[in-house]
C-alpha cells in the first residue's frame, strides 16, 4: 500500500521513534501503577489497615518524569521524520518535476500537497503511539481485573476492545469514506473564492457581485453540509465510545459489589476498579485517532502519487558533457502524447555563439522544443546532440549545467535577490552578479533598493514588480556560467522600451555564448545569425 | 507595531463578542456536565464506602444514581459536540461574511493591495482555521476558573483538609504558568512562526522546483533545505524541553494533590470508620481529575488560540476602507447616452496609492467627446493603469475630478458608474462555469439573439466549432484551456453584450501573438463603433484603428496630446 514508501522512510528513524513509543508504554504503566496504588492505600485506610506509602510517590514520580520523557521524544522524532519525509518528497518530485510536474500543477493543488506531507506527522504521534498505549494496556487491565475473576476481566476485555479498536477502525473508514467528498466541496469553496477574488474587476464592471457570492456562499454550504455530516458521525461514535466506557465503570463496580467476586477482597475489588476506570479513561478518545487515520490515509495516498515517477522520464545518463557545445536536432518527431504531436520531423543546427531567433505563434511547439534541448522529455523519434554527444547519454545535470534557461515559467524563490540569482551556486563575485544585473537592465533597481542584493523579494517576487521580476529572472540565467542561453519571451512583461534595452545588450554580449531566442515576434533590434519559424510543428530556416 | 496590536486586540475582542451567545451557551453546559459530574462521583464514593465499612448489599438508590448521570453526562457530552459544531460553524459563516463585505465594499482597488490568492486564502482558508478558536478555546476560556475552583468548593464542603490541599495545587497551576509560560510564551510564538516560515520556504521550493531542476541544482538544494529543517528542530526542541514543563506543571499540581490528599486522609480515619467519612475520603480522591479536567481542556486548545491572532493580523492587513466607501451620496444622478458614445472629462486628478511615495497621477486633464477614440501610451509605471482604474471608478482622485456624460464621478453609485462602463483588460478572467455563463454575465437577461450577434461580432463563433460541447463547454480550473486569444475573444463578446457607451480597454492585445492581434484588432474596430474609447497599449497595431486622439503619459503626468481629424 501506500503506506509502504512511507514506512521505508521510517525506517531510518526507527530507534528513536520506538524509544518514543516504549516511553509511553512506561508512562501508562506508571499511571496504572499510581492509579492501583490509590485505590488500593483508600481501601486499606478505610478498613483500618495499615499502609505504605513508598511505592504511591514513586508511581507519582514516576509518572510526571516519564510523562514529560515520552512528550520530549516523540516530538522530537516527529520532527526528523518530518524532515525526512519532506526531502524524500522533494526528491522525488524533483525527479519528476522535469517531465513537466511543475507546468501542470496548479498552485493550489501544490500547496495542498505541501500540507499533505505535514498533516503525516500526526501518523506516529496521534495514531500510531496512542494505539500502542491502547494495545500495551489491554494485558495489564486484563491481568488487574484476573486478580477479580475471569468473567470481570471477560466483560472489560470486550469493552475495551469494542472502544479502542472496533470504534476507531470504524471511524477511519466513515473518514476515509467522506474524505474525497470533503475535499471536492472544499475545492470547489476555494475554486469559487479565488473566482471572486480574482475576477472582482470583471465582477464589479458587469454588476455580478451579489451573484457570485450567492454561488460562493452556496459552495460553503455544501462543505459545511459534508462537514456536519462527518461530525454527526464523530460525534455520535464518541458518545458510543463514552457510554461503553460507563458501562465498563459499572461493570468493575459491580464487580466490587460482590457480583462477580466474593466481597472480603475489599482492597483488591476497589484496585481493580481505580485501574479499569483509568485505562478506559485513557482510550475514550481513540476514535478520534480513527478519524485522523482515515483522513492521514487520504493525504499518504496523494502523497505517494505525486511522488510517482512518471512515465516517460528521459533516463540519467552518465557520459560527463563534452566541452564543444554546437547543438545539432536531427530529425525530431515529438509529442506529449503520441496522439497529439506538435514537432514534426524538424531538424536545425546552431554553431557555438551564434544566435538564433525561433519565432512561432503560442502552442506551436517551441517550449516543448526548449524543454527536449534540456532532456524534460525525449523525441518519440530523432535525436539531439551537444557537443557531438546524444544528449540522452548526457549525465542531465551536466547538461543543464551547460544549457540556462529563462522560460516563462521561471520561479521567483520568497528569499533574497542574492540568493534568487545564485540559486545554491557559490564563488561567484559580486562584480559578476552586479554585471548580470547591469546586462539584464535591472541595476538601478536593485541599486535603490536600501538592502541592495539583500533585499527580500517576496512570496513569487511579490514584492518587485512583475517586469521588475522577470528581469531578476534574467540576471540569474546570464549569471549561470552555461554557454547556451534559451530565453523563452524575454518581453514578457516589460515594456517596449526596457525590451529593446535588454534585446540591444544581448547584441553586445561576449560571442562565446549560443543563443536561442523563443518568441512571438522581433522587435527588428536583434542581430541574429539563423531566423526559423515554426507553424503546425514545421520548422522552417529563412533567409536573414 | 504597538497601534497594530491594539487593533488586532480589539478586532479579537470583537470577534469574541459576536460570539459571545453561543460561548456562554456552551460554557453553561460545560458547568452543568461538571455538576452532574459532582453527582456522579458523589453516588460512587458512597456505593464504594459502604461496601467498605462492611454494608451487606450495594446501595440500590446510589447505584441508579450513578448510571443515571452517567448517562446524562454521555448525553451532556454529546450534545456539547454537536453545539461546539454548530456554533464553530456559525462564527466562521459570519467572519466570511464580515470580510465579503469588505473586499466588496473595497472593491477591486484591494487586488493592488494584495495578491488575489492571498485574499482567496483569507476567505477560506483563513477563515476554516478558526473553527477550534470558536468551538473549543472560547467556551474553555469561559469555563474553567469557574468550573476548577467550584470543583474545589464542594470538595472543600465535604472534606475540608482535602479542599484546602486541592485548593492550594490549583493555585499553583498559574504559579507554574507564570514561571515557565511566560518565558516559553514568547520563545514559542516565534517558534511557531519559524515552523511556518519553513513550511512556507517549502513550499515556495515545491512551487519553483521546474526552475531548480532545470538550473542542474535540486540536490544542493534539497541538502540545504534538510539542514534548515534541522537546525529548527534544534531550536524548537530546546523551546520544547521548557514548554513541556509548563504541561509537566499541571502533571505535578494534579498527582501531588492525588497522592497528597491519600497520605493525609489515613490521620482523618485511623480510629473512625464510619460511612460519611470514608464517602467524603473517596469523594475527595476521585474530585482530583474532575478539577484538572478544564484546565486541561484549555490547554489542549491553546493551539487554536494561536489562529485568532495569525488571522486576525492577516486581516489586519487589509487597506483601511475610503471616506467615501462609508457614506453613501444622497442623490443619484444618471448620465445621459448619446448616439455617438458619451463625453468624458477628466479635471485635473492626483492621486497616490501610498504616502510618502510619488504621486501616481499629477494632475492630469484630458477631454473625450462622444465617439472619441483615444489612444494613451507610456511606459509601465506611468500611471496608465491608475488612471484607468479611476475612470472605472474603483479609486477616487485626491484632487481633481472626473465627469462622465458631464455628471461627476462621486455623485454617482458604483453601480452606477460601471453601467456606462466596458473594459477589456490584458487578460480577462475566466470564470468557473460554460463558454455561455461566461459571456452571458455580460447581461444575464441577454436574448440568445443578442448572444448570437455577440458570438458573431467577437469572432467567438470562429473557435466555437472546435471546442468540445459548443456554448456549453466547461471552462475555468480544471475546465477546458482556452489560448490568450480565445479568452480575449470571450472579453470582447462581453462588451458587445454589454453595450455600454464608454469603452476602456487595459493593453488587450499585450499577450498575443502579431497574428491573434491582428485579428483580435479587426473585432475591436466594429466594437468601437458608437462607442467613446480610451485605449492603453504598447502596440504600434492599434495606430490604424481610427483613433482621434493620442495622449502620451509619463510619470503620472498627460505630457503630450495629440488631436487627429
Amino acid at each position: 500500500m501506500m503506506l509502504r514508501s512511507l514506512s521505508n522512510v521510517w525506517k531510518g528513524r526507527w530507534a528513536r521513534l520506538l524509544v518514543g513509543l516504549l516511553l509511553a508504554e512506561f508512562s501508562v504503566c506508571s499511571v496504572f501503577l499510581l492509579m492501583g496504588q490509590t485505590g488500593s492505600r483508600l481501601g486499606l485506610i478505610a478498613i483500618g489497615g495499615i499502609a505504605g506509602f513508598g511505592l504511591l510517590r514513586l508511581a507519582g514520580a514516576s509518572r510526571i518524569i516519564l510523562r514529560y520523557l515520552e512528550r520530549l521524544a516523540t516530538h522530537d522524532a516527529t520532527f526528523r521524520v518530518l524532515t525526512d519525509v519532506r526531502l524524500w518528497f522533494y526528491r522525488r518530485l524533483a525527479h519528476g518535476a522535469a517531465a513537466g510536474l511543475g507546468f501542470r500543477r496548479s498552485g493550489d493543488l501544490l500547496s495542498r500537497l505541501v500540507a499533505d506531507v505535514q498533516s503525516l506527522d500526526s501518523l506516529y504521534l496521534r495514531i500510531l503511539v496512542p494505539l500502542a498505549t491502547a494495545l500495551f494496556s489491554l494485558p495489564i487491565v486484563i491481568l488487574v481485573c484476573l486478580k477479580g475473576s475471569v468473567s470481570l476481566a471477560v466483560c472489560v476485555g470486550i469493552i475495551f476492545c469494542l472502544t479502542a479498536f472496533v470504534l476507531p477502525t470504524f471511524m477511519a473508514k466513515v473518514a476515509y469514506r467522506w474524505g474525497p467528498e470533503l475535499q471536492r466541496t472544499q475545492a470547489e469553496m476555494n475554486s469559487q473564492a479565488l473566482d471572486l477574488v480574482g475576477g472582482m474587476r470583471e465582477l464589479r464592471i458587469f454588476g455580478q457581485e451579489e451573484a457570485i457570492k450567492e454561488r460562493f456562499l452556496a459552495a460553503e454550504q455544501a462543505f459545511y453540509k459534508t462537514q456536519q455530516e462527518q461530525g454527526r458521525a464523530m460525534a455520535h461514535v464518541h458518545a458510543l465510545s463514552l457510554l461503553l466506557t460507563r458501562l465498563g465503570v459499572i461493570c468493575a463496580l459491580g464487580g466490587c459489589a460482590g457480583l462477580f467476586f466474593p466481597k472480603e477482597q475489599a482492597v483488591t475489588g476497589i484496585t481493580v476498579l481505580f485501574v479499569v476506570m483509568t485505562a478506559l479513561d485513557g482510550i475514550v478518545d481513540l476514535p478520534r485517532a480513527g478519524l485522523l487515520y482515515g483522513q492521514v490515509r487520504h493525504a499518504a495516498e496523494r502523497v505517494a502519487e505525486a511522488a510517482a515517477m512518471p512515465e516517460g522520464t528521459p533516463p540519467e545518463g552518465n557520459v560527463p558533457a563534452p566541452a564543444g557545445y554546437e547543438i545539432e536536432a536531427r530529425n525530431i518527431t515529438f509529442g506529449w502524447t503520441d496522439d497529439k504531436i506538435v514537432l514534426k520531423n524538424l531538424s536545425f543546427r546552431l554553431r557555438e555563439g551564434e544566435r538564433a531567433a525561433l519565432i512561432g505563434p503560442s502552442g506551436s511547439g517551441k517550449s516543448s522544443l526548449a524543454a527536449l534541448l534540456l532532456k524534460v522529455m525525449s523525441p518519440q523519434k530523432g535525436s539531439i546532440t551537444l557537443g557531438g554527444e546524444n544528449i540522452s547519454v548526457i549525465r542531465t545535470e551536466m547538461l543543464r549545467g551547460k544549457i540556462a534557461w529563462l522560460s516563462q515559467a521561471s520561479h521567483l524563490f520568497d528569499d533574497t535577490i542574492r540568493s534568487n540569482l545564485l540559486l545554491g551556486r557559490e564563488g561567484v563575485s559580486e562584480d559578476a552578479i552586479w554585471a548580470a544585473l547591469e546586462q539584464a537592465q535591472i541595476v538601478d533597481f536593485v541599486r535603490s533598493l536600501p538592502d541592495g542584493l539583500d533585499s527580500w523579494i517576496g512570496e513569487n517576487g511579490s514584492h518587485v514588480s512583475g517586469g521588475q521580476g522577470r528581469r531578476i529572472a534574467l540576471a540569474r540565467v546570464l549569471l549561470s556560467d552555461a554557454p547556451v542561453l534559451i530565453l523563452d519571451e524575454p518581453g514578457t512583461g516589460l515594456d517596449m522600451e526596457t525590451e529593446k534595452a535588454f534585446l540591444a545588450t544581448l547584441n553586445t554580449l561576449d560571442r562565446s555564448r549560443s543563443i536561442l531566442l523563443i518568441t512571438h515576434r522581433l522587435t527588428g533590434i536583434e542581430q541574429l545569425d539563423h531566423l526559423w519559424t515554426i507553424q503546425d510543428g514545421i520548422l522552417t530556416s529563412h533567409a536573414l | 507595531m504597538k497601534a497594530d496590536k491594539k487593533m488586532l486586540k480589539s478586532w479579537v475582542r470583537q470577534q469574541n463578542r459576536a460570539n459571545r451567545p453561543a460561548t456562554m451557551m456552551m460554557a453553561l453546559m460545560g458547568m452543568f456536565n461538571v455538576l452532574v459530574g459532582m453527582v456522579l462521583i458523589w453516588s460512587l464514593a458512597t456505593i464504594l464506602a459502604e461496601w467498605l465499612t462492611g454494608g451487606d448489599r450495594i446501595n440500590r438508590y446510589y447505584l441508579l444514581l450513578f448510571i443515571l448521570s452517567s448517562v446524562v453526562r454521555v448525553i451532556l457530552g454529546y450534545g456539547q459536540e454537536l453545539l461546539a459544531m454548530s456554533s464553530g460553524e456559525k462564527a466562521r459563516k459570519r467572519l466570511r461574511r464580515e470580510l465579503l463585505a469588505r473586499f466588496f465594499a473595497q472593491g477591486p482597488a484591494l487586488l493592488r493591495h494584495q495578491h488575489s490568492a492571498a485574499l482567496a486564502a483569507m476567505l477560506t482558508d483563513r477563515v476554516e482555521a478558526l473553527e477550534g478558536y470558536f468551538s473549543r478555546w472560547l467556551p474553555a476560556s469561559a469555563l474553567w476558573v469557574v468550573a476548577q475552583w467550584s470543583v474545589v468548593l464542594v470538595v472543600f464542603w465535604q472534606n475540608h483538609r482535602a479542599g484546602l490541599i486541592l485548593g492550594g495545587c490549583c493555585l499553583f497551576l498559574p504559579v507554574f504558568q507564570a514561571v515557565f509560560g511566560i518565558a516559553t510564551a514568547i520563545a514559542s510564538r516565534r517558534q511557531i512562526l519559524a515552523l511556518n516560515r519553513l513550511q512556507v520556504r517549502f513550499l515556495d521550493r515545491i512551487r519553483g522546483i521546474a526552475t531548480i531542476v532545470l538550473s542542474g541544482s535540486a540536490e544542493k538544494d534539497a541538502q540545504g533545505l534538510g539542514r534548515a529543517a534541522d537546525e529548527l528542530r534544534q531550536r524548537t526542541m530546546k523551546v520544547l524541553r521548557i514548554a513541556f514543563l509548563t504541561s509537566a506543571s499541571t502533571d505535578v499540581a494534579m498527582i501531588v494533590a492525588l497522592v497528597w490528599i491519600v497520605v493525609d486522609q489515613r490521620h482523618g480515619l485511623l480510629h473512625a470508620g464510619s460511612i460519611p467519612q470514608v464517602t467524603s475520603i473517596l469523594f475527595a480522591v476521585l474530585m482530583v481529575p474532575e478539577a484538572f479536567a478544564p484546565f486541561r481542556a484549555l490547554s489542549a486548545a491553546y493551539q487554536d488560540r494561536a489562529q485568532i491572532t495569525n488571522s486576525g493580523e492577516a486581516i489586519q492587513r487589509l487597506p483601511n476602507l475610503p471616506e467615501w466607501a462609508k457614506n453613501e451620496a444622497s442623490a443619484h444622478p444618471v448620465p445621459q447616452r448619446k448616439a455617438q458614445g458619451i463625453t468624458l472629462d477628466v479635471q485635473g486628478v492626483s492621486y497616490r496609492w501610498v504616502e510618502n511615495r510619488p504621486l501616481a497621477l499629477d494632475n492630469v486633464s484630458f477631454h473625450l467627446d462622444a465617439g472619441d477614440v483615444a489612444l494613451l501610451t507610456g511606459s509601465s509605471g506611468a500611471g496608465k493603469s491608475t488612471l484607468i482604474e479611476m475612470l472605472l471608478g474603483f479609486i477616487r482622485p485626491s484632487q481633481g475630478k472626473v465627469l462622465l456624460g458631464g455628471i461627476d464621478l462621486q455623485d454617482m453609485r458604483p453601480a452606477d458608474v460601471t453601467r456606462q462602463i466596458s473594459w477589456i483588460g490584458q487578460k480577462p478572467v475566466i470564470f468557473a462555469g460554460t463558454l455561455r455563463d461566461n459571456i452571458l454575465f455580460a447581461s444575464p437577461d441577454a436574448s440568445e439573439e443578442q448572444l448570437q450577434a455577440a458570438l458573431e461580432a467577437s469572432s467567438v463563433m470562429a473557435y466555437l466549432p472546435h471546442l468540445p460541447d459548443g456554448l456549453d463547454t466547461k471552462l475555468g480550473e480544471g475546465g477546458f484551456g482556452l489560448s490568450g486569444g480565445q479568452a480575449q475573444r470571450i472579453a470582447i463578446a462581453r462588451a458587445f453584450l454589454k453595450d455600454a457607451p464608454l469603452l476602456i480597454m487595459d493593453e488587450p492585445t499585450a499577450h498575443l501573438d502579431p497574428a491573434t492581434e491582428q485579428e483580435i484588432l479587426v473585432s475591436l474596430r466594429d466594437l468601437l463603433k458608437g462607442r467613446t474609447a480610451l485605449i492603453s497599449t504598447h502596440s504600434s497595431q492599434f495606430h490604424k484603428i481610427g483613433e482621434t486622439k493620442r495622449l502620451v503619459i509619463k510619470k503620472g503626468q498627460i505630457t503630450a496630446e495629440e488631436v487627429l481629424s
